[in-house]
């Protein structure tokens, strides 16, 4: 019975660990969704280019905190060319032709992977600190995995604070609820949805940077992980923290239990909640404005 | 014709249409006034079907319609034109057309035959046009006309559907005076037998045109009657006081 | 509005031509491209029924593709039925799952409807992925191709299968445009131009999109047919929504709303594919950049752009004329 439960708790772990990974992807996407209503299907590109970077850092500097620190920063500044070059020209043209360029994005992603990576699956070493296992509530668990569960908490700790208790997150408050009247307030809205797009894409790197030494880091990675966080975003509302906290809750939850209970259905379920959540409330669990 | 009976609508804590009745004759012009905030637009969307009434009943010749949506009052006779145009942007002035007379001969969901070179549809379009004063423009984008040809392109698809009832939501709105004048000449030539209904804050169009007025306040119906008797109603005078009585 | 101009009648022509001449030249790999154009063709088209002119932007039809491949799988390898029944059945099966999607999603618009269109999508991706039934991951090897023996034509030589293909994907245009001239395809575009205005004149816009949905869904279900009996082999990567972004770029990239664009932009992304191929590995990294050129450069797409230089120049003579045949005033 021990054994049993013991079971269900590691999966319980393993659940909560995916939903921080869909967390730190979901939340810059919804918060770019819906400060600056844009489609963004190359955030799950960057990603991947964290976990990439990572591994070139790492390599370098013989140390996996090398790679937790650079992956977010270069993605950052890929994130910034981006928005000087195309997403700042795209905000006003509608959701078609931003699905298009991020799509070909998507694209252009996947072969500056194969061309700089190459095709191998690659891997990134956990740091020392946090190799081996820890006994936690009677269960034996990977340590490095705790460390997941753990960023991703602080992150959600950090943002949470910052949005409902600085001036900051008034702004972004105030900008996801209607843009121009935060402008009519004097807000440089321009600038604020700037900033949240720059700690969007870092939070993408760092996803990517912290879920490499769990996963192998392949080419495709972003495409496989961007319908996820797509899905939490708009289950949980677009622009919505609490809704891409509670998004990627039911989604890492759904998904990891229903791979144990019932696999044939797992892969169907989280497209079954989602569509189910679009025809039931079209605007998402927690929709921001309102 | 049109009837509404006991008609309410509440946001919230705010009832913006309360008790609101209305008994429209076959052929008759009415016009329903107030002031801003009065609910005529309120009243308006309840009748045409765009919002739900929390309660009340509305028949169209006598056919409850009050639980059928907005297609399917207009599947009944209704037509209505919007207070800011509402086109079919990208077409020309005869495809705009087009497209209402087609709907309303059950032409539109056919795949046996071209609606745009319907005769029958393109007659009724031919018509319209003229009625309109739009023959010149037939062919011409929709966006690229002027805002008083859109205008009455607005009232042009409304009867193209050749409705029982026609409801306008502030027809005159952002026309000049001379385009005003036109206007009423528009209205006045309008088949005897349609019965129309007209949201309006506008005096003129009421005395000049309405065979009935209903005026409205604070969500109530505070008069109903010829034009003749709302010009000489106290009440009347009250709710409107400044612009009432600069009247001649 | 839909209009068979003379400028879409020879570039039909062309294109046409162009294929059968092709066809004739090339070898057993150039008929291989020439039939996958052809049936992409038939999707492509079925997209821009929906996308182009009903302004529903599917991120699906690459699902509807793979189910009308998989339903011609199922009935001719699984239940060993006859492949006519099959392609029938393939056509009638996407159908009705486009008409299902249809109904369900005419609700929502803009991002909610792309999303919606591609949860439902991935469903069936998934779902055919796990499947045991189906073949799950290996897929269903062995697909016949239909028996015309009777008419004296073997539809296992490529060259036959491929003009069978290049007749079906004209018969998909003729019928597009036919839909697109008649009532239900005029009230289509009076849709996508507005929709709040299409119900305020009395049309159940819902059912109406539906049905255009069904429509288009049976286009991609028999291109889905042929497509099994090309590769003779069908697989869940067929259903994967990265195959409806393909399509949506092939839509793009000729001209979304033209239809001729939808055959243009299918022909140039494998041309492109193949012709990248030979000079690197990395095509996606070219037809990304083209497309991002193409959106951001307007986004009217090949044949697109010169519509439209066409049809300025039409105005232009057109008020020439006009002017030459009214005496001044002045």
């Amino acid at each position: 019975m021990t054994a049993d439960l013991s079971f269900w708790a590691i999966q319980a772990l393993n659940a909560l660990q995916l939903s921080m990974l869909l967390f730190l992807l979901s939340v810059g996407l919804t918060v770019i969704f819906g400060l600056m209503h844009f489609v963004n299907l190359a955030h799950g590109s960057l990603y991947a280019l964290g976990a990439f970077v990572g591994v070139t850092a790492a390599g370098l500097a013989g140390s996996y905190w090398a790679a937790f620190v650079a992956a977010p920063l270069v993605v950052m500044l890929v994130g910034i060319l981006l928005y000087l070059t195309l997403i700042r020209r795209l905000r006003s043209a509608g959701p078609m032709n931003q699905v298009l360029v991020t799509f070909g994005l998507i694209f252009v992603f996947l072969d500056v992977f194969s061309i700089g990576w190459g095709d191998i699956a690659l891997g990134l070493a956990e740091p020392e600190l946090f190799s081996g296992r820890t006994e936690i509530f009677g269960i034996v668990y990977p340590t490095y995995r705790l460390f997941v569960i753990g960023v991703g908490l602080a992150v959600l700790g950090i943002l949470a604070v910052i949005v409902s208790r600085t001036q900051v997150g008034a702004v972004i408050r105030a900008g996801v609820d209607n843009d121009a009247m935060a402008a009519c307030v004097g807000i440089n809205v321009e600038r604020v949805f700037f900033w949240a797009f720059c700690v969007g894409c870092a939070l993408a790197g760092l996803a990517g940077v912290v879920a490499a030494p769990v996963l192998s880091v392949t080419t495709d990675m972003g495409t496989a992980i961007l319908i996820p966080t797509l899905i939490v975003v708009v289950i949980g509302g677009l622009g919505s923290l609490k809704g891409a906290i509670v998004g990627s809750l039911m989604i890492g939850f759904v998904q990891t239990f229903g791979a144990v209970l019932a696999p044939e259905l797992a892969a169907i379920l989280i497209y079954a909640l989602l569509a189910g959540v679009l025809i039931l409330r079209p605007a998402g669990l927690f929709p921001a404005r309102g | 014709m049109l009837e509404a009976q006991d008609l309410r609508k509440s946001f919230g804590a705010l009832t913006v249409t309360n008790r609101v009745s209305l008994e429209v004759a076959r052929g008759e012009r009415r016009v329903v006034l107030g002031p801003n905030g009065a609910g005529k637009t309120t009243l308006f969307n309840l009748l045409v079907g765009e919002l739900p009434a929390d309660s009340g009943q509305i028949k169209i010749a006598g056919e409850d319609v009050t639980a059928l949506s907005m297609d399917a009052r207009a599947r009944r006779g209704m037509a209505r034109s919007y207070q800011k145009n509402n086109l079919f942007s990208g077409l020309t002035v005869r495809e705009n057309l087009s497209l209402s007379a087609a709907c309303a001969q059950g032409k539109a969901k056919t795949v046996a035959m071209d609606s745009l070179r319907d005769a029958g549809v393109a007659e009724t379009v031919r018509e319209m046009a003229s009625l309109v004063g739009l023959t010149e423009l037939l062919e011409t984008s929709a966006d690229s006309i002027s805002y008083g040809a859109r205008r009455r392109l607005e009232v042009g698809l409304a009867l193209a559907s050749r409705p029982r009832v026609l409801l306008m939501d502030e027809p005159t709105s952002g026309i000049g005076p001379g385009g005003i004048h036109a206007f009423h000449a528009l209205l006045r030539g309008l088949p005897a037998e349609l019965t129309i209904v007209i949201v309006e804050h506008d005096m003129d169009l009421a005395f000049d045109i309405a065979d009935r007025v209903t005026v409205m306040n604070f969500g109530e119906v505070v008069f109903d009657g010829p034009p003749q008797a709302a010009r000489e109603s106290a009440l009347v005078k009250d709710i409107y006081l400044g612009t009432w009585a600069e009247q001649p | 509005m839909f209009y068979q101009t003379p400028l879409k009648t020879a570039a039909i022509l062309l294109l046409l031509t162009a294929a059968l001449v092709y066809s004739l030249v090339a070898g057993f790999f150039g008929l291989e491209v020439l039939t996958e154009v052809a049936i992409l063709v038939i999707v492509a088209i079925a997209l821009d029924l929906v996308a182009g002119y009903g302004g529903m932007i599917s991120l699906c039809h690459g699902a509807l593709f793979g189910v009308g491949a998989y339903a011609f799988a199922s009935a001719t390898v699984l239940l060993g039925w006859d492949a006519s029944i099959g392609l029938a059945l393939a056509i009638l099966t996407a159908c009705l799952f486009a008409w299902v999607i249809g109904a369900i999603t005419a609700r929502t618009h803009g991002i909610f409807f792309i999303m919606a269109t591609l949860a439902f999508g991935q469903m069936g991706y998934a779902y055919v992925f796990e499947s045991r039934t189906f073949g799950g991951d290996d897929g269903l090897p062995g697909v016949p191709r239909l028996d015309l023996s009777g008419l004296g034509i073997d539809l296992n030589d490529s060259f036959n299968f491929a003009l069978l293909c290049v007749a079906l994907a004209t018969v998909a245009y003729l019928l597009a445009a036919a839909l697109l001239r008649s009532g239900f395809g005029r009230t289509l575009v009076g849709i996508r131009s507005n929709e709040l205005r299409m119900r305020a004149l009395g049309l159940p816009v819902w059912r109406h999109k539906a049905a255009a949905f069904a429509i288009s869904g049976a286009l991609a279900g028999l291109a889905g047919a042929l497509a099994a009996q090309h590769t003779m082999f069908v697989s869940p990567g067929l259903l994967h929504w990265t195959l409806s972004g393909e399509l949506l770029i092939m839509v793009i990239l000729g001209g979304l709303g033209t239809l001729v664009g939808a055959v243009v932009g299918a022909g140039l992304l494998v041309f492109l594919k193949h012709e990248v191929a030979r000079f690197t590995e990395h095509w996606h990294l070219v037809v990304g950049l083209v497309l991002i050129a193409v959106v951001l450069g307007g986004g009217r797409g090949l044949y697109g752009q010169a519509e439209h230089l066409w049809e300025r120049r039409q105005a232009a003579r057109k008020a020439a004329t006009a002017a030459k045949e009214t005496p001044e005033h002045a």
